[in-house]
This record gives C-alpha cells, sequence and structure tokens, in this order.
C-alpha cells in the first residue's frame, strides 16, 4: 500500500491537497522556464531558486500530511537539490535542469495519479537520477565548511536568513500537535501562531507527519522574548526549545530521512496561501450566478409591468418607479460584473505549460522553437480556461509538427533556424482573443483541397481555398493531412474538436495562413459564460436570441436590396456579396417577400453569411440556460433563456447554421453541379 | 427508478384521444396546466416544444402524435405531466389528468397483441379497474427516441 489507503490522516482535505500542490506546481514550472537562460551561468536569480525551493517544500509538507509518500519523496530530492545549489553556489548544470524539469513532470503525474484514485507511477528512475545529480554535483566539489554567511545578502523579504536578524533576536523552534483536548482549550495552529505574532515573528511553519501518523507543526520563530516568556506555552504541550546553531530540533519527527537542515532555516516556506485570500468552489459561484441570474429576469419583468401599467398612473409616481427600476438595472450589472471578476484568471496559467509543450517536442522532432507569450495576465473565466487548456495544446503541437519547418529547410528558405511560436491573449470588452502564431510554411492549401476532394468533403467545383473555407475543411471530422497521425498531433483531440469546443463556449476561430510565412489561429471567446449581451429577433411569429458577440452588423434592407442568381438571394455588403439566408425558411416556415426586414452578418470570409429575420426587436441581458435533453438538442440552437413572461426563448448557434447552410448548399452543387454560391473562388471554368 | 413494489402500485390517471392511459406516480413531478410552449425548428415532430419546468428547460411530448392520434389544440383540460425518468426530465401532453389510483399486481395484466398497432408498444401493461380499461405506459418505451430521432433526420 503506497499512501492511497482510505484510512489517511485529513482525508477530507484531499481537495485542498490537489488545488494547492496545482498551484505550487504551476509555480515551479514559472520558476524553471525563468531558470532556463541561467544553466552554466554561476549567477542563479536567488529569488527564483527560493521560489522553487518554497513550491517544493509545500508540496513535500502537504503530500506528507495526506500521505502521497511518492510526490513527498520526489519534492524532498529536489528541494535537497536546490539547498544545495543555493548553498554552496554551484552552478545549475544542464543535466540539473533537465532533471528538475522531469522531477516535476513525475511530481504532477504522481499527485495526479493519487487524485484519479490510480496506482502511483514508478518514481523509481527519476528518483535515481535525482539521488545521482545529487551525489555527482553537489558532495565532490562543495567545501567541508558551509560557504560563509555574511556574504550572502538576504534573499527577500519573506526569508530572513539568521545572519540578517538582530543580534539580540534569538530563533525559537515551536513545535505544536494538534490533539482534540487542546482544542478544546482553543489551542490549534491558528492561535498558536497568533500567539506567536504577539512575541515575535514567525519565520517559518512547517506541517509534518511523525512516525506514528499524528501531525505536527513546527514554527521557526525569531523573538527577543526572554526564555521564561515560554514556559507557560510549554504548559499548554508546546514544546519549545532554542534553535541556534545548527542544532535541529529533535522535537521535529522526520521520518528518518536524511534532511539537509539548512533548508527549513535558510528560507522560510511561504505560508500556503496569503491570509486574505479565500479559495472558493466553482460550483458555488455558480449557484451565485444562477441566483443574479434570476435576479436580472425578475426585474426584467418588473420592467415590463412598469411599461403595461406606465399609462394608467400618475405621471409622477411611474417616473420615480423608473428611476428605480434603471437605477436597479444599473446595480445588477454591476453585481454581476463583480460576480464575473471573481470567476476569472489569468490566463497565463495555462499559458506557461505551452512553454514545456514546445520544449518536448522540438526535442523529439530535431526542430528549434522560441516561444513567446504576450498578455499571460489577461483574466479569463475558470471554467473557460479549463475548457481551453486542450484545443490550445492542439493548436501548439500542430503548429510545431505542422507548422514548423526543420532548421535546414528554413535556413535554405532564409529564414533564422529557430521557429518563432507566439502566443497571445487581450480582452475586447466582453470578449477574449487567443491567437497562436507561428512563422513556419503555412498551410498547403492545394494539398488539404485535394486530400478534402478525395474524402467528398467539398465539391469538384471549387478549385481554390480562402481562409475561412480552408478552416471548415481542416476541422471537417476525419480530416487528417497526414495519413497517420504522428504522435504529436494524434491524441484524438483533432480540429474539429477544437472548433467544437470553442463554439460549444460560444467562441469563433479563424485562420490565416500564408504560404512560406507562417500560420495564424485567432479564437474569440466570450469573458463569461452564465449571462450574454443578445439580440433578441423575431422569426415566423416567434422571439429568438442571437449572441450580440456573434453577430458583425446588423443591416436593414428593402426587397430591392437583394439580387437573386440561381435561386441563390445576394445582398451586396460593402465591397463584397454576401447570400442571404431566411432564418424562417431555414426552420420550414415561408417569409414575407414584401417589406423591409432585418439581416444580422455573421461568419467571415466565404463563410460570411446575412441571416435574413423579420425584425430585431432589441438588445437584451439574458441568462443561458442549457438544452440537456436529447430531444431538444438540435442543430443551430445553442440554449435557451426567458425575457420575463415565463415563456422560453430559443438561443440561436449562428455558427452551426452557417455551417449547415454551407452543408447544404455544398451538397445540393454537388448534386445538380449548379453554382449556388457565386462567390466561391474562380470556379465557372469548371467541366 | 424500479422502485419496491409498494410504490408500484399509484398511478396517476390521464386522458388521451377516448382512452385512459396509466402513469406511475413516483415518475411524476409535477402536472401544469398546458401554458406558452415554444416550438424548437427541426425537432423531431411529436415535439410540440420546450417548456420552462423549475428552471430547467424540458421538451414538451406530444402523446398524441407519439401514438400516432391526430393532434388537437390544448384547452384547459390539458395537461402537461412533467416525468423523470431514467436522469431526464421530459414533459407529456395529455388531453387530461385528474385521477390518482391505486392498482394491484393482480388487476394487471400484458397488454394483448391486437394492441400492438396503435400505442401498444408503449404499453407495460393493462388493467381492469371498476370495470374501466386502463392502458399502463411503458417509460422506457416512450422516452426511447432513437429509432424516432433517426427518422427524424
Amino acid at each position: 500500500m503506497s499512501g492511497t489507503s482510505s484510512d489517511l490522516p485529513f482525508a477530507e482535505f484531499i481537495d485542498d491537497y490537489f488545488a494547492e500542490c496545482d498551484e505550487h506546481l504551476t509555480l515551479a514550472r514559472q520558476c524553471l522556464l525563468a531558470l532556463e537562460g541561467s544553466v552554466g551561468n554561476p549567477h542563479l536569480d536567488a529569488n527564483v531558486v527560493n521560489d522553487l525551493f518554497r513550491s517544493f517544500h509545500s508540496i513535500k509538507g502537504l503530500s506528507a500530511m495526506v500521505g502521497v509518500r511518492e510526490a513527498e519523496s520526489l519534492a524532498h530530492q529536489m528541494e535537497s537539490y536546490l539547498s544545495a545549489l543555493r548553498r554552496l553556489r554551484i552552478t545549475l548544470t544542464k543535466t540539473g535542469f533537465e532533471t528538475l524539469l522531469k522531477g516535476v513532470a513525475a511530481l504532477e503525474q504522481v499527485i495526479a495519479a493519487r487524485q484519479e484514485y490510480a496506482a502511483p507511477p514508478s518514481i523509481e528512475a527519476i528518483s535515481a537520477r535525482l539521488g545521482e545529480l545529487l551525489r555527482s554535483e553537489i558532495s565532490p566539489a562543495a567545501p567541508s565548511a558551509s560557504a560563509p554567511h555574511q556574504a550572502e545578502r538576504p534573499i527577500d523579504s519573506a526569508s530572513k536568513s539568521p545572519d540578517a536578524l538582530p543580534n539580540k533576536r534569538r530563533q525559537w523552534t515551536i513545535v505544536f500537535s494538534p490533539s482534540r483536548e487542546a482544542s478544546a482549550r482553543g489551542l490549534n495552529v491558528n492561535t498558536v501562531r497568533e500567539r506567536l505574532k504577539h512575541v515575535g515573528e514567525v519565520i517559518s511553519a512547517t506541517p509534518s507527519v511523525g512516525t506514528d501518523g499524528k501531525i505536527s507543526f513546527r514554527f521557526v520563530l525569531a523573538s527577543d522574548e526572554h526564555e521564561s516568556t515560554f514556559d507557560e506555552w510549554r504548559q499548554d504541550g508546546l514544546a519549545v526549545s532554542l534553535a541556534e546553531g545548527l542544532t535541529a530540533p529533535a522535537a521535529v519527527p522526520q521520518e528518518g530521512r536524511h534532511e539537509i537542515n539548512e533548508a527549513a532555516r535558510e528560507v522560510s516556506p511561504s505560508r500556503l496561501m496569503p491570509s486574505n485570500v479565500v479559495r472558493v468552489d466553482l460550483e458555488r459561484l455558480d449557484e451565485l450566478m444562477r441566483l443574479v441570474g434570476d435576479l436580472v429576469v425578475s426585474r426584467s419583468r418588473l420592467q415590463q409591468e412598469l411599461e403595461r401599467v406606465g399609462g394608467s398612473g400618475g405621471r409622477h409616481e411611474s417616473r420615480a418607479l423608473d428611476e428605480i427600476n434603471h437605477a436597479m438595472e444599473r446595480q445588477l450589472r454591476d453585481l454581476r460584473e463583480g460576480l464575473m471578476r471573481v470567476r476569472l484568471v489569468p490566463i497565463g496559467e495555462i499559458f506557461a505549460r505551452m512553454h514545456f509543450v514546445v520544449r518536448d517536442l522540438i526535442g523529439d522532432q530535431g526542430k528549434q522553437a522560441s516561444l513567446l507569450i504576450r498578455g499571460e495576465t489577461t483574466e479569463i473565466d475558470k471554467f473557460l480556461v479549463e475548457r481551453m487548456m486542450d484545443p490550445l495544446l492542439h493548436l501548439v503541437r500542430n503548429a510545431i509538427s505542422h507548422g514548423l519547418e526543420t532548421p535546414d529547410e528554413r535556413r535554405a528558405a532564409g529564414k533564422p533556424p529557430a521557429g518563432r511560436l507566439e502566443l497571445r491573449a487581450s480582452a475586447n470588452g466582453e470578449t477574449i482573443q487567443i491567437e497562436l502564431e507561428d512563422d513556419g510554411r503555412g498551410i498547403d492549401r492545394n494539398t488539404v483541397l485535394r486530400r478534402a476532394r478525395e474524402a467528398g468533403l467539398v465539391p469538384a467545383t471549387i478549385v481554390a481555398l480562402d481562409d475561412a473555407s480552408l478552416l471548415d475543411v481542416l476541422c471537417s471530422p476525419g480530416f487528417s493531412t497526414r495519413d497517420e497521425a504522428d504522435r504529436a498531433s494524434g491524441r484524438g483531440v483533432g480540429m474539429a474538436v477544437v472548433r467544437s469546443t470553442v463554439e460549444e463556449l460560444g467562441g469563433t476561430i479563424l485562420l490565416e495562413t500564408e504560404p512560406g510565412m507562417g500560420t495564424r489561429f485567432s479564437i474569440q471567446l466570450p469573458l463569461t459564460l452564465a449571462i450574454a449581451d443578445s439580440l433578441i429577433v423575431e422569426v415566423a411569429g416567434q422571439l429568438y436570441a442571437v449572441p450580440q458577440v456573434a453577430v458583425r452588423e446588423v443591416l436593414k434592407l428593402q426587397p430591392a436590396d437583394l439580387t437573386t442568381m440561381e435561386n441563390n438571394e445576394l445582398i451586396r455588403h460593402r465591397d463584397t456579396v454576401l447570400p442571404l439566408v431566411r432564418l424562417s425558411e431555414l426552420f420550414g416556415k415561408p417569409m414575407r417577400r414584401d417589406g423591409a426586414f432585418h439581416a444580422l452578418v455573421v461568419g467571415f470570409g466565404l463563410s460570411g453569411l446575412a441571416i435574413g429575420v423579420e425584425r430585431v426587436v432589441g438588445l437584451r441581458e439574458i441568462v443561458v440556460r442549457a438544452l440537456n435533453d436529447p430531444l431538444i438538442r438540435v442543430p443551430g440552437i445553442s440554449g435557451a433563456t426567458e425575457l420575463g413572461d415565463g415563456r422560453v426563448v430559443l438561443i440561436l448557434d449562428t455558427a452551426q447554421l452557417v455551417r449547415t447552410f454551407c452543408r447544404r448548399s455544398a451538397s445540393s452543387e454537388r448534386n445538380d453541379s449548379g453554382m449556388q454560391r457565386p462567390r466561391t473562388i474562380g470556379t465557372s471554368a469548371s467541366s | 427508478m424500479t422502485a419496491s413494489q409498494s410504490f408500484d402500485s399509484t398511478f396517476i390517471l390521464c386522458e388521451l384521444a377516448g382512452t385512459t392511459y396509466a402513469i406511475r406516480s413516483q415518475a411524476v413531478r409535477q402536472m401544469e396546466m398546458v401554458e406558452q410552449i415554444t416550438p424548437v425548428p427541426n425537432a423531431p415532430d411529436f415535439v410540440e416544444g420546450v417548456v420552462f419546468s423549475r428552471g430547467q428547460v424540458v421538451p414538451a411530448i406530444s402523446l398524441r402524435r407519439r401514438f400516432g392520434f391526430e393532434p388537437r389544440p390544448h384547452d384547459l383540460k390539458s395537461r402537461l405531466i412533467v416525468i423523470s425518468h431514467a436522469n431526464r426530465i421530459v414533459g407529456l401532453l395529455v388531453d387530461g389528468a385528474r385521477e390518482f389510483i391505486s392498482i394491484s399486481e393482480e388487476q394487471q395484466q400484458d397488454p394483448p397483441e391486437a394492441l400492438a398497432a396503435m400505442s401498444g408498444r408503449y404499453l407495460q401493461a393493462i388493467a381492469r379497474v371498476n370495470e374501466r380499461l386502463i392502458l399502463i405506459l411503458d417509460l422506457e418505451a416512450v422516452l426511447n427516441f432513437s429509432a424516432s430521432l433517426d427518422e427524424a433526420v
């Protein structure tokens, strides 16, 4: 049994454990990337090393608490290595760096396995490498006496080296073992900490598990109080000892492991989280969002009632009510925005992981590349960030496997041997834009077109693909530019899944590619999901909502604005021509052909389309509800909402509508080989 | 949701095209007057639309269309019976529903072959209670739309 037994102490904290480990691993990865540039350089950035050390130290302590032994042991080894690096001022070697990288990956796997209740992966190999590292790089070169401390500047404000402390101050080690009776006397970790703060400065607090499975906390305290101060504490069952010199307090159980004692003293492991930060389950936020959603609906109901009775009441009264109603509208919007902000996390969290993907892949494929990240502080809904992880991974893998050339090919093309990838994020009002750009060979339209024809994805009349239709083809299920999915990009997450994920999240994806110059994917996502500004439109006597994000423009059209061409209606828009699809006809209902109507411009390039509706009723803030039953999950409808009268209003998925339309016209083209969509590039020379 | 025998014997009775059907009462979440139903374009034809039921969007199924009877407009007696079955929540539209009765095991028998033509394949059993013939619905069959969805697409 390797620490996965169910009678673990602190089993109830296991979720916190995963969350905290995740944070520390994220931090550790960032630190490692920052250190990569210092490989072979004798001057390591002390702050980064300290942060990394702290992450390992925390993971070690946490893993010990919940009994994940493998993680504890790995973290311990890496911590020891770092500690020695810093203490002995050893240059970080390439081997050392790579071993740390592998170590972090192994740590992640071990913790993930625990989370999935799977058997922990073997850590023998990596553990042996770390051990070897410690032996070969640390021991022989190490001066017998520790490097003199006085030369070392205080590393950062949070970690006070003993020598930096005022002379009179002494360091104390206080060990507290929580117990039921102690807690009955009001003694717990927090009260102890508070007490310590009164008499001095808490330098570190480390949890550990003794051989008997009991937990204890070791505090290191810098205090100028006299020893007698602590007498009373000892009566409370706290073990207090003077911790000067190198004598490690014997009271701390170390499970017989060799511990580099300096470690705990040189750097204080940061407290796991700053005390003013609260961790909240996403579900609770969802619940709050739902409640705010209900409020939004109630308020619009109120507004409708006010409008209805508006005529009958006195003018003065109704104006006062209107003002209150509008104030409520603003306040609700503020409330909603505030709540939304709580859910936001920096996108850098997932961006940073891409560095590792790039590192791994270029190594495997003999390519060179650098990844540039911009806008990593851009904030995005936590839920969205998690859903975007796999699609982004896929795009990055694709960019390296298919986009970037080998160094030789690049030189031959007059480019620098190392490819450049750039991952950017930016916020733009209610939407987030994520872009991935490479300076590789670009996508070969002809190859794609040929294969798409072979697969029957495009009619033979199409002789060239523009960017939008190229993306359509790439995202068709079953399309692959390689006969065999290679290791990197063939993990079952094809472009089809990338696009469907983005669209499920209410976003859009665009592609631009230039032969020999590179490729760029741009993803637009709504900032958050639950509430969206939407256009309310009327189609065949029924109201529908269209998320505003999806609509590029609203046009008012007269019958005279239309040109009919082979059963297709076209409108001139700016400098192009757009096909018009009347929504009611897509829904199997006729639409009046006389009189003015509105059209929503959606999609880009060849997928650009004007969607004809009877009229646009207005712009409303809607609460999005899911359609769960398979019976009502129909193409073109992404959800439902209500506008205050208890009636369901369906939300249109314009991206899907556009595709449905294109597929229909493509298949009818194939049947009658007529030209349904005259904008298809350079066609008519065919047959 | 196959619960204990004791519960198996209570049913909600509903009327449809002059026939009395019974739905196991444990499956019934609520019964409502038929108000506004929003049609869903391109959904199977027996899906009359969607309604809100306790904050959830649920499909409203016309049992008349499902069973192949002539559809007719809803009136004050029409009811929407919202049932919960196999993790799905679905509304069934019927001509009327009022009664709540117990039917013992002995009163139930397998549906006769002859009924198979119409709603027969959606029946679990038939029962005779006080000289009335009652058809007990097989919710599994009523809600199993895979066959019908294939036809609709």
